[in-house]
């Protein structure tokens, strides 16, 4: 009668029992060859990239794409310094792909940690704990990190550290809240009065429990800190400037919005892309993983 | 009574938050830059630099300084701004964040009047047409960047159409943009939970039994089930007006709508630390707030909630 699919089994989470039908993985063929697409196009930018990112050619400013009467000399076009816009986007990629890499991996690993420790140890530890995450919350975040990236300077190291700070705490909220009601469970129970410890018990029995989660919001997290990092380039305390980023591309394309199309379109496209890809790759884990959740987002 | 304790408990954890902010602020703040240089000639000699350093007590060690920031915050003195011949912070900001509170304020009623009608549409026609184009809207919203979405915005609908101003803040029509493209991504996150939630209510027992009192099915969407699919909305409000207003500081960029955001940019950029630390602390203490009123709205909603979710 409900919608609502069953509960998942604690401690199966991660391995649905019997084969998973094919049917399911339907869903991702498209959200995964885009996603593929642009981590080749980032990596191999390099070898693939027709042009310099960074070469300018002055006598072929704000040159049309080919589909809009332009040259296969520059497929996509160039923008107002004669820079391919082609090449610009691939190495974009690479670096959106250079601050993914970092930036998820660590604030998960930071959330999981903190979230798993105060729910665990709950009174006044966990409260500090969540105190520092709901600073982070109440802390504008754009703003602190133009506060941070006007002392610092623009450069990618300091982009991927605001951008930790930025997005830990998404994960440490949810694991705790999972772990809080883990922990009054009876295998929880019976492994402590069998005389586990609390690294132990964290280890064994409450991280494969909340791996589901964490692997959901992980998915989530990939569009939106693309986006921040977009934002904070587009604000001019990312990436810094000449540095061919889809931020940077747009605060740059702006300024000829109204004679050309193109330089503001192609990396806004591509962030729009990239962007829906994680969308939908992150619902439709979700949907295999984790119904219950659905209100995350 | 668990009640009042529970909103207590809460205002002093807001409180907290504020307390740290404002810490964080004051001490990162004070490795921006040298404010000196922004209020004297290029050619001051070091005791002209020195009388000014001491007039704004800047050549006090950083402790004390601390000291006397939270004894005169105390006071709720925000102190001067060092530009402007030293109008008091509070003041400016008080002009600029009447702007932001009508920018994130119409932001959210086009985010709540839009999306929750459009969620119950999709939910009471599964698998229709209008099911198809909310959810379409509500992914691509959620995707789109706010800060690109506005430029084309400002592309089609002020330079190629001219509907609408380019940028600031002139009478009500130059409001729309800019609302429209910071509300989009609340609206997209509202209207999948109102979908979902009233997906999942639908099917209840409770829902069923209505049906089977022969209710009116109006009667029946709105006083049975709306009210029950809303419970989850009111929570994720709280965290909207944060995100709107942390958000509305790249649309004001865009807009050039002379807001807080903006503000706070350009005083970062002029080293205006009583500014950036004023304004900071003002809008922590605004969105620690709103994330109370959410949590007690959402306590006296669903009393089935209990103080297990402090």
């Amino acid at each position: 009668m409900t919608e609502r699919a069953a509960a998942p089994v604690e401690g199966e989470l991660f391995r649905p029992r019997g084969p998973i039908r094919w049917r399911r993985w339907l869903g991702l063929s498209l959200p995964g060859s885009i996603a593929l697409v642009f981590l080749l196009a980032g990596a191999l930018a390099d070898v693939l990239a027709p042009h310099d990112p960074s070469f300018i050619d002055l006598a072929a400013r704000l040159a049309p794409p080919v589909f809009d009467g332009g040259t296969w000399d520059y497929p996509l076009g160039t923008d107002d310094f004669g820079r391919d816009i082609l090449s610009r986007v691939m190495h974009g990629a690479r670096i959106s792909l250079i601050v993914v890499a970092i930036v998820v991996p660590g604030a998960a690993a930071i959330g999981t940690l903190v979230g798993m420790l105060s729910g665990w140890m709950g009174g006044l530890t966990g409260q500090i704990l969540m105190r520092i995450a709901d600073v982070q919350l109440a802390l504008p975040s754009v703003l602190f990190a133009v506060l941070l990236g006007s002392i610092f300077g623009p450069s990618l190291r300091n982009v991927i550290i605001i951008l930790l700070i930025w997005s830990w705490s998404a994960y440490a909220r949810l694991v705790r809240v999972e772990v809080l009601s883990l922990r009054e469970r009876d295998f929880v129970t019976a492994s402590r009065a069998a005389g586990a410890g609390g690294w132990w018990i964290m280890r064994k029995h409450l991280f494969p429990n909340v791996v589901n989660t964490i692997m959901v919001i992980i998915t989530m997290e990939v569009a939106v800190v693309i986006l921040a990092e977009a934002s904070l380039s587009f604000l001019g305390v990312g990436v810094p400037a000449g540095t061919p980023s889809w931020g940077r591309m747009i605060t740059d394309g702006r300024q000829v919005m109204n004679v050309a199309w193109w330089p503001i379109w192609l990396p806004g496209l591509a962030l729009l892309t990239i962007s829906l890809t994680g969308n939908l790759m992150g619902d439709w884990l979700r949907d295999l993983l984790d119904p219950r959740l659905r209100h995350v987002r | 009574m668990q009640f009042w304790n529970f909103l207590a408990i809460r205002l002093v954890q807001a409180f907290v938050v504020v307390f740290i902010v404002a810490s964080i602020v004051f001490f990162v703040s004070r490795l921006v830059g040298h404010p000196e240089s922004f209020l004297l000639p290029f050619d001051a000699t070091d005791e002209e630099i020195e009388t000014v350093r001491e007039r704004f007590g800047l050549d006090d060690p950083h402790i004390v300084q601390y000291r006397d920031f939270l004894s005169d915050l105390a006071r709720l003195d925000f102190g001067n701004s060092y530009r402007g011949g030293g109008t008091s912070t509070i003041g400016a900001l008080g002009e600029r964040a009447v702007n932001t509170v009508k920018l994130t304020s119409v932001a959210l009623v086009f985010a709540v009047c839009l999306s929750i009608p459009l969620g119950v549409a999709a939910a009471l026609n599964r698998g229709k047409l209008i099911d198809w184009l909310t959810r379409f809207l509500a992914v691509f919203g959620q995707a789109t960047p706010s800060f690109w979405l506005g430029l084309m915005m400002i592309f089609l609908f002020a330079v190629e159409l001219g509907w609408f101003p380019t940028g600031g803040a002139e009478g009500f029509k130059s409001l729309i943009l800019p609302a429209v493209s910071l509300g989009l991504l609340e609206m997209a996150a509202i209207m999948r939970l109102t979908r979902s939630g009233m997906i999942d209510v639908l099917g209840t027992d409770f829902i069923v039994t209505a049906r089977a009192k022969g209710l009116r099915e109006r009667t029946i969407i709105t006083r049975h089930a709306l009210r029950h699919a809303l419970l989850p909305v009111v929570t994720i409000l709280g965290i909207g007006v944060g995100r709107l207003i942390a958000g509305s500081v790249v649309i004001e960029v865009v807009f050039s709508w002379p807001g807080i955001g903006r503000l706070i940019i350009d005083s970062i950029v002029q080293s205006d630390y009583p500014m950036v630390q004023t304004a900071l602390i003002v809008l922590a203490a605004s969105i620690a707030l709103a994330n109370v009123v959410a949590d007690v709205s959402y306590r006296l909603i669903d009393p089935r909630i209990r103080a297990a979710a402090l």
